[in-house]
């Protein structure tokens, strides 16, 4: 059993990794994105970054989380339909800054932390950098 | 008693803006807090307003230091998404690229540190072999600091006489073995400076996910130079130096042992560049839809580019990149926790932080 399809069967679902452009791609099937991080630290993968997209069906966005596994880049998408995701932070101490810079980026609230500013300074308003209002 | 005591944003010991408020009794620090986003210039956004052409230019300003390992970064992402592959002697002028890149954001980053040692000739030692290497990257691509060279499907400029560079290599590793590992392995100022100061354990570099000269100063063995390697890296033999303290000695060691690593690539590269053309035939480039990622070993560690396109547009949707400051600056949290005030800009120095890459 290859690595990658360890983190599969940690996570109950089909190994169905796709290579494509710069990374494994794995759909969660339903996971959700502790499940998928808790999975991650037991195969000893590095955490990378989250990127946010806004998707044409406002405000949906997709999340993509990156981990990094024996020089393999790992790419598990999540679609929110609304502008909240569990936080990973008490999981993963690396995606800190990456959590509060899309909440402040594209208003996105990673539940279950605490937050303080890191690019806002006082005043300033979450969604106002990346966030394309009203698309 | 505890106090508080703010370093930054504008401060003679940072090199440019942030914050580390400090929590201290006496002079020791118990705990920090580190504030980011003084310059922040919305460079991603920005980057959706901008053609595959003028993008790249963009992007080349993320950083003033590694300008060539962002584009590089983006060009290999765009690559992937308009199935240009470049020829092989570019590949390999893209190695001599950044390890000139390499070399010279490493002997920056050694003046800087001998500076807040308060090793003043170490300092005028390194900014001398810092500027043997500017030379060359001016004489390659006619720019000391936005070098211009990567593009869609290959480079921009060839290196017309590749032997040319290797006196310039020659006297660098010369220089660093004479005087600059020596002094800084053995000088009791530099040790005693060094030594045991801003610990970041092995534990908590892999919980951080610190990259870079960072990580392997802390036991933690990654390069995508040689774990997944793109332009020519995979032809190229090499060592990866690790050291185990953690601490600024560390970091310092495998900065000075990379700079002759750097070295030895940029012979191998140089003698063994391939003959040909160094771009793909101009015409239309045409994206395919979908996002594309590509990851290099800048000199502080692994950058990250994300690149979204919708089909047959100009512009990138998305483009998200994650610099290594990114990664290491929380560490230096944990860094300066028990460390001595006086030591703290030292500490975060020895990260080679760059807020401008941070602050994208």
């Amino acid at each position: 059993m290859t690595s990658l399809d360890s983190i599969a069967v940690l996570l109950g679902v089909e190994p169905r990794w796709e290579q494509r452009r710069g990374a494994y791609w794995l759909d969660p099937q339903g996971r959700g994105v502790r499940e998928v991080a808790g999975a991650m630290n037991t195969a000893g993968a590095r955490f990378v970054t989250i990127t946010a997209y806004e998707l044409a069906e406002h405000p949906a966005m997709s999340l993509e989380y990156h981990w990094d596994l024996e020089g393999r880049l790992l790419g598990v998408p999540f679609t929110i339909a609304t502008r909240e995701i569990d936080s990973i932070f008490d999981l993963c101490e690396a995606a800190d800054w990456i959590e509060r810079e899309v909440h402040e980026g594209f208003a996105i609230d990673f539940t279950g932390r605490a937050y303080e500013p890191l690019l806002l300074r006082a005043g300033a308003t979450p969604g106002v950098n990346l966030h394309e209002e009203g698309q | 008693m505890s106090y508080r005591i703010p370093m930054g944003p504008y401060h003679p010991a940072l090199e440019e803006p942030y914050k580390l408020d400090m929590i201290c009794e006496g002079e020791t620090v118990a705990d920090a807090q580190l504030h980011i986003g003084f310059n922040f210039r919305g460079i991603e956004h920005l980057a959706e307003t901008r053609n595959y052409i003028q993008v790249i230019a963009l992007m080349e300003r993320v950083c003033g230091i590694c300008s060539n390992i962002h584009t590089l970064t983006l060009c290999q992402a765009m690559e992937q998404l308009t199935g240009l592959e470049p020829p092989p002697r570019a590949k390999y002028i893209r190695v001599v690229m950044a390890e000139l890149e390499r070399l010279h954001s490493h002997t920056l980053w050694a003046g800087i540190a001998a500076k807040l040692m308060g090793f003043k000739t170490m300092f005028m030692t390194c900014f001398e072999l810092r500027e043997k290497v500017m030379d060359v990257l001016q004489a390659v691509s006619g720019n000391r600091v936005n070098y211009s060279m990567n593009r869609i499907g290959g480079v921009n400029r060839d290196i017309a006489d590749p032997a040319a560079m290797i006196p310039m290599i020659d006297a660098l590793e010369r220089e660093m073995l004479r005087t600059v590992i020596p002094i800084f392995t053995t000088s009791s100022t530099a040790r005693s400076r060094c030594a045991g100061v801003g610990v970041l354990t092995h534990e908590k570099a892999v919980s951080c996910g610190v990259v870079g000269p960072t990580a392997r100063a802390s036991g933690v063995p990654q390069d995508l130079r040689r774990d997944a390697p793109y332009a020519a890296y995979a032809e190229m033999a090499f060592n990866v130096p690790v050291e185990q303290d953690g601490d600024v000695r560390a970091r310092l060691m495998v900065r000075a042992l990379e700079i002759m690593e750097s070295c030895s690539i940029l012979r191998q590269a140089l003698e063994k560049m391939p003959l040909g053309e160094v771009h793909v035939p101009e015409g239309k480039i045409d994206f395919q839809g979908g996002t594309a990622i590509s990851r290099v070993e800048a000199p502080r560690g692994e950058v990250m580019y994300s690149v979204t396109w919708k089909e047959h547009t100009r512009n990138p949707a998305r483009v998200h990149v994650r610099t290594p400051t990114f990664a290491n600056m929380p560490a230096v949290r944990w860094m300066v926790r028990g460390a001595r005030l006086a030591d703290t800009p030292l500490i975060q120095a020895s990260i080679d932080p760059c807020y401008s890459c941070t602050d994208r």
